[in-house]
């Protein structure tokens, strides 16, 4: 079921390309593209958790689990697949606003077509944004297929619960 | 005899294989120190019929000019394992997570690290768990004839840098931190 998400996002990838969609190339392209994509989403929601803390957290959180070189292999009996890819978390944080941007490449595997961004295509971009004492808004933009694992992890460093660095061979 | 040349054949072609691959494959086991001050507990669930994790760590010294020599490597397959790490040196702890699928054939590693030097006298306790495609590593420090513990900050190689290093050696070496 995984392989045929990830055959349907590479399909997926290449109408998008094929279609002359330029990939966007800075986070406020992304926060603009992701709505109108076919493969991508805006969710937001409020966690019951200070400003602060979800900023602290995506600060620890996002360069520790995420600054990563993932190799994988896959086999059958007529191939053998190896994809490497790097993930580059940048995290930036100011009093009104944390903002978590993912960006990966593929250094072995997958042959990249149309412009990349410096760091990498941008995959997730979430905004964190104090509502009040005690409570946070989270504007994520996430793909709307895959990646699961990914988007659970960031969404558990925002609520707090089960913070842990997500498994991304998954 | 022809029978008995061919068998031996087969043995030493077998032992020069196994120690081909036993060179090849780059690890070895971690001998421990004697302090036996790292007890690390592990829970690794798939979550799946289909799939396996397994889980090990990788041990490397940090020399002062922040190179790491690889020392060997623990294996995580029992639910507590104590190991011993050289007191009051910097060692680079790497914890790895493999899993595989049975049904895609499919395979993948995800690697945690941090630096670590523990104190003499002080016990570590490690909680390596991964459980829903989430792994988490957290290192507590207890001190001696005490059950008071700290979590231990991250900390990877990024973050060393040779003077600092070197200074924590001496105040290490002058007074405990």
């Amino acid at each position: 079921m995984k392989r045929l998400h990830r055959v349907l996002i590479a399909m997926v990838g290449v109408i998008w390309i094929s279609g002359c969609v330029s990939h966007p190339q800075t986070p406020d392209e992304f926060r603009k593209a992701v709505p109108s994509a076919f493969s991508a989403k805006v969710e937001t929601f409020e966690v019951d958790r200070p400003f602060n803390q979800v900023a602290n957290t995506f600060q620890k959180m996002g360069p520790n689990c995420l600054s990563k070189t993932i190799k994988t292999t896959s086999q059958t009996r007529t191939s053998y697949q190896v994809i490497v890819t790097t993930y580059r978390p940048t995290v930036l944080v100011t009093p009104k606003k944390a903002e978590l941007h993912v960006q990966f490449h593929h250094d072995q595997g997958v042959i990249g077509v149309g412009k990349e961004p410096e760091g990498g295509y941008y995959l997730l971009v979430a905004d964190a944004s104090p509502v009040n004492q005690t409570k946070t808004r989270i504007d994520l933009y996430r793909p709307s297929m895959g990646h699961g694992v990914l988007i659970q992890a960031v969404k558990n460093w925002a609520t707090g619960d089960n913070v842990g660095c997500p498994d991304l061979t998954k | 005899m022809n029978q008995h040349f061919a068998r031996t054949s087969i043995i030493l072609a077998s032992l020069w294989t196994a120690a081909f691959l036993a060179g090849c494959s780059g690890q070895k086991p971690y001998q421990n120190t004697p302090d036996n001050n790292l007890h690390v507990r592990t829970t690794a669930d798939s979550g799946s019929w289909f799939s396996s994790v397994h889980a090990a760590v990788d041990i490397h010294r940090v020399t002062i000019d922040c190179r790491t020599e690889y020392e060997g490597t623990v294996q995580l397959s029992r639910p507590t394992i104590d190991v011993g790490i050289p007191p009051n040196r910097w060692s680079r702890l790497v914890f790895v997570f493999s899993s595989s699928s049975f049904l895609g054939n499919r395979s993948g590693s995800m690697t945690y690290e941090t630096l670590l030097k523990p104190r003499s006298g002080y016990q570590y306790q490690v909680k390596v768990t991964y459980k829903d495609d989430m792994y988490n590593v957290v290192v507590r420090e207890t001190q001696p004839d005490d059950s008071t513990s700290r979590e231990i900050e991250h900390k990877d190689l990024r973050s060393c840098q040779a003077k600092s290093i070197e200074r924590s050696r001496v105040t290490s070496n002058s007074s405990p931190r």
